[in-house]
């Protein structure tokens, strides 16, 4: 063994140009895991590491305000909890610090249990006067320890930053969360005493519905009261992130797949030169096994540094990125050691799959005969007739000539293509939530309250292309007075002002029709052709005749859209604003400071739902960011594709330089030699396409909007015009790496290959 | 002997060196070789003499330190990769010892693999069936080089180097690989080649080749000798 490794060492040193190619790969592929291993699982396991740092409740019960007695002895009869921490909670608190302006959810702490919010830096509160803000505020508004803010009239100080897991972060979140005493939070709800919320940490967690049950029985007289327990949360966060962690799981596999091929491809074409000497060393008495355990090892002393600064890089690069991500969902990022530890795992696991990519080749050119390796020369597997024309269709049959090879790497592209087109997708889903309201059916821009100005008033503001009277009422189904939604009515032509696509049935027309969001329809079993019953807080019942099924967003689709003449005629008092449409090219800030000018405050539609309970500006920052990062990935899965054609490509020139140097002997120009590699390229791209699409369309597309909302059929699938850009862009790499390819093959000079006999 | 025309290559003072260091060999050293039109040349020598790097360098495919090389009137030691790729193309047909049969390609794809190159595919192919048929080897036109004989193979290489109707077929070793019997008609089939004012440059160790031959050369110490 130890002849080849100072033999393989021997090679490194004399042909560096080679050694540093090799490094670069191992460095680009490490860095690619490195980025990818750490996102994927400093999200996938965010939650429960910021609910294990806050000491989260395992039950969190809300209710109307009561005095603090009762409550605990109602506590104290539930057998399963180890601890409760009793708190007054106070929302619309008007919060200022300088020029800004929110108004915040504050929370009044007594010092009787754990927090159930992590503290990130700072301490806890001790005196009346002290806060402790949401790291997200702090963030957004540049507040520091020991600043001061104004809530509700009075100044407090800045004692700690905190994130509190299963919320997001401020201004994701409309309103920040604040921590204060307790007296300072009576102090802001009026001054009387008593407790609205419980926070409950249980014995056995595993046993939570049975706590619940008893919970429920002991809360005679408790008004609103609601229970939020941590697997909820978990849940609800994990459905939103597990886009994100699908996305990045996906986007490992390939990175690992690529990164695989791309290694193979590269310690197979060294075997392929290193043949004559395989071949030597054969002849003076080297086993099989000491030849490829020798190639394997000398792979792996080059791998081990490359691997480790790629991996490096790849967790440095994303780290900045993540950090904000996981503030944005109020999460702490993981500890070093954790990270170092992963990294650790990556590094020895590139290290083998190098060492294991070298010696299979080595073992296999071992085992040859030696005669057959001391001649060197071409490999050629079964030939296969490809009617394509002429050196387009050579190149495609030296690729045919390794089936299990090409079929690997059309694995690859198409699995590229597909995640490619999904996050073309998902980045065009997300630009058009952020810049357009129409998007989910939106098709006005502002609404007024309808009782600080008049229609006719709204009409006649420039820019203003059209209005109408828009009427929201709560509604519970009349057969099942359990299940409420919002029932949302328009004077005149519904669709004109409201029309989420349409996933079943047709459009709203007549007066004693309804669209109903797909949410509502799972809830209720509706389908087109049936009856919703809609009972109003007036006491009135009223009916339409479901006639569409739409994909709503707001409400988690628990919604229906129907005329206002009947809404109106059985709840008089229902919500009333002036839905207003800008005219082309009219600016929404002018509309609106005009409206400022009359008096009336004019609310933008935004993308989303309105009672996401996220901030325009925010979400807009939000989506803006993800979509970019997405549109990144995008590009650097695209650079994997034209790496790992590069490789192959390269591999065949290796391969089969003797066939090249035969071509360009019976008078190939350098575009010819192109033309073969390029046909090899094509034909992978070719047959990777098709099957990439499919499988973006059909599964992924499909399985990824399910994931993301499951109250809606969001479409996923990639359009023709993402089709057409990954069509152009695989084209690209497939002439990029031909080029490559024909530079490696007519570099050397021909008669080279030719006496390789 | 038959009858030769005018010259078609001159070549003068060619030197070609490889290596470096004390591992530094000098195989061509002033060599220099006039080959007339429908002149068969056999050229011979030990091993390692420099054969195959003079039939590289008349070819093209390699090029000379110094001296010149003028194949039908144009100085091919001075043309850029550009003029020899035309020249190969156009000029030359190369007839290995190995065959090089591209294993991928019938044997009727290799006949026409240079003319496709020269963009000539097309009227090519009529041309292509007459040399099969003219070499016997119609029958095995769709084969693929892997279920061929060595002499099959030979032959076709040699129907693939006269596609685009050459003027100068340097051949070398080709009977190297073959059996006597199958050398034999691969002697006649290059020999027979003269007989359209083409030329033949033959490097061979074998004894029936330089039989056969109009002029036999020697490569000795860089030189040739006659």
């Amino acid at each position: 063994m130890i002849p080849v490794v100072r033999h393989g060492l021997a090679r490194l040193r004399n042909d560096r140009a080679r050694t540093a190619l090799l490094i670069v790969g191992v460095t680009a592929a490490a860095a690619m895991v490195g980025a990818a291993v750490t996102v994927a699982y400093a999200l996938a396991t965010a939650f429960d590491r910021s609910a294990a740092a806050a000491a989260m409740p395992d039950v969190t019960a809300q209710f109307a305000q009561q005095p603090l007695a009762p409550v605990a002895a109602r506590v104290r009869a539930l057998v399963n909890v180890r601890a409760a921490a009793y708190r007054i909670e106070a929302k619309g608190v008007d919060l200022t610090a300088g020029p800004r302006f929110a108004t915040a959810v504050v929370d009044g702490v007594r010092n009787d249990g754990p927090r159930g919010y992590a503290l990130t830096s700072g301490r806890d509160i001790r005196h009346r006067d002290e806060v402790v803000i949401e790291e997200g505020l702090a963030r957004s508004w540049h507040v520091h320890l020991a600043d001061r803010l104004t809530l509700g009239g009075d100044p407090l100080g800045v004692v700690g930053l905190a994130t509190t897991p299963g919320t997001v972060a401020y201004p994701l979140s409309r309103s920040p969360r604040l921590y204060v005493s307790y007296d300072t939070a009576r102090r802001l709800t009026g001054g009387a005493a008593g407790v609205n919320e419980v926070l409950l940490w249980l014995n056995d967690p595993s046993q939570v519905d049975v706590t619940l049950a008893q919970a429920r029985a002991a809360s005679f007289g408790l008004r609103d009261l609601q229970f939020v327990t941590r697997s909820g949360y978990r849940h609800l966060i994990g459905r939103a992130a597990g886009l994100v962690i699908s996305l990045l799981v996906a986007f490992s596999a390939i990175v690992l797949l690529a990164a695989g091929v791309m290694l193979g491809a590269s310690a197979a074409a060294e075997m392929q030169r290193r043949r004559e000497a395989i071949g030597v060393l054969r002849a003076f008495g080297a086993t099989p096994s000491s030849i490829a355990v020798g190639y394997a090892v000398e792979s792996a002393a080059v791998a081990a540094p490359a691997a480790c600064v790629g991996l490096v890089a790849g967790a440095a690069v994303v780290a900045s990125p993540l950090r904000h991500l996981l503030g944005i969902l109020n999460e702490i990022t993981p500890p070093a050691l954790t990270t170092f530890g992963l990294l650790a795992a990556a590094w020895a696991a590139i290290v083998l799959v190098v060492a294991a990519a070298t010696w299979v080749p080595a073992w296999r050119a071992g085992r040859e005969r030696i005669v057959d390796t001391l001649r060197g020369g071409d490999v050629v597997g079964a030939p296969k007739r490809v009617p394509l024309p002429a050196l387009a269709g050579f190149g495609a049959r030296l690729t045919l000539a390794r089936p299990a090879r090409a079929a690997t790497l059309v694995t690859v592209l198409a699995a590229s293509t597909a995640v490619v087109l999904l996050m073309l997708a998902i980045a065009d889903v997300l630009h058009g939530l952020q810049r357009n309201a129409q998007t989910l059916g939106t098709r006005y821009q502002l609404t007024v309250a309808a009782s600080d100005i008049s229609l006719a008033e709204v009409r006649e503001v420039p820019g203003v292309a059209a209005a109408t009277l828009r009427y929201e009422s709560d509604a519970a189904d009349s057969f099942d007075l359990g299940e409420s939604f919002k029932l949302v009515g328009f004077a005149g032509d519904v669709t004109s002002y409201e029309s989420p696509p349409v996933d079943s049935g047709r459009r709203a027309r007549g007066i004693g029709e309804a669209e109903v969001g797909a949410g509502l329809a799972d809830a209720l079993d509706l389908h087109a052709g049936g009856t919703l019953a809609a009972q109003l807080p007036s006491g009135r019942e009223v009916r339409f005749r479901v006639v569409g099924i739409v994909d709503a967003l707001r409400d988690e689709g628990l919604v229906a859209y129907v005329r206002a003449e009947r809404l109106r005629a059985a709840m008089p008092a229902a919500s009333t604003e002036i839905a207003i449409k800008l005219a082309q090219g009219a600016s929404l800030n002018d509309v609106r400071n005009a409206l400022l000018g009359r008096g009336v405050h004019a609310d933008k539609t935004g993308g989303i739902s309105e009672d996401s309970g996220l901030d325009t500006s925010g979400r807009a920052s939000f989506l803006r960011v993800l979509a970019a990062l997405l549109r990144s990935v995008a590009v650097l899965d695209g650079l994997v594709c034209v790496y790992a054609l590069a490789q192959i490509l390269a591999l065949i020139a290796r391969e089969r330089r003797r066939a090249v140097a035969v071509i360009r002997a019976l008078g190939a120009s350098r575009a010819q030699v192109f033309a073969v590699f390029a046909g090899a390229a094509v034909l992978l791209a070719a047959l990777a396409l098709p099957i990439g699409v499919g499988v973006e369309r059909a599964v992924l597309g499909p399985a990824v909007a399910r994931l993301a909302v499951s109250y809606v059929t969001l479409s996923l699938k990639a359009g023709s015009s993402a089709i057409l850009v990954v069509a152009g862009a695989l084209a690209v790499a497939a002439a990029v790496a031909a080029g490559w390819a024909t530079r490696t093959a007519t570099a050397d000079a021909i008669v080279a290959p030719l006496r390789e006999d | 002997m038959q009858g030769v025309g005018s010259v078609l290559v001159r070549a003068r003072g060619l030197t070609k060196t490889f290596g470096e260091g004390h591992a530094q060999a000098r195989v061509l050293d002033g060599a220099g070789l006039e080959v007339a039109r429908g002149e068969f040349i056999a050229v011979v020598g030990k091993s390692g003499s420099g054969k195959s790097t003079l039939l590289h360098l008349l070819g093209g495919l390699d090029r000379p330190d110094s001296g010149e090389i003028e194949l039908d009137g144009v100085r091919i030691d001075r043309l850029d990769e550009r003029g020899l790729t035309a020249i190969r193309r156009h000029k030359i047909g190369f007839v290995f010892q190995a065959f090089h049969l591209l294993p991928e390609l019938t044997g009727v794809e290799n006949v026409l693999l240079p003319a496709r190159l020269a963009r000539d595919g097309v009227e090519a192919a009529p041309r292509a069936k007459e040399l099969l048929e003219r070499l016997g080897l119609a029958r095995i036109a769709r084969r693929l080089p892997t279920e061929l004989s060595g002499g099959e193979q030979q032959r076709l290489a040699i129907a693939r180097a006269l596609i685009n109707d050459p003027a100068l077929v340097l051949a070398d070793e080709p009977t190297g690989n073959l059996d006597e019997e199958s050398g034999a008609d691969v002697l006649n089939l290059l020999r027979r080649l003269t007989d359209s004012d083409r030329s033949v440059v033959l490097v061979t160790h074998d004894r029936a080749a330089t039989s056969i031959a109009d002029r036999v050369l020697r490569l000795e110490g860089g030189r040739l000798v006659a």
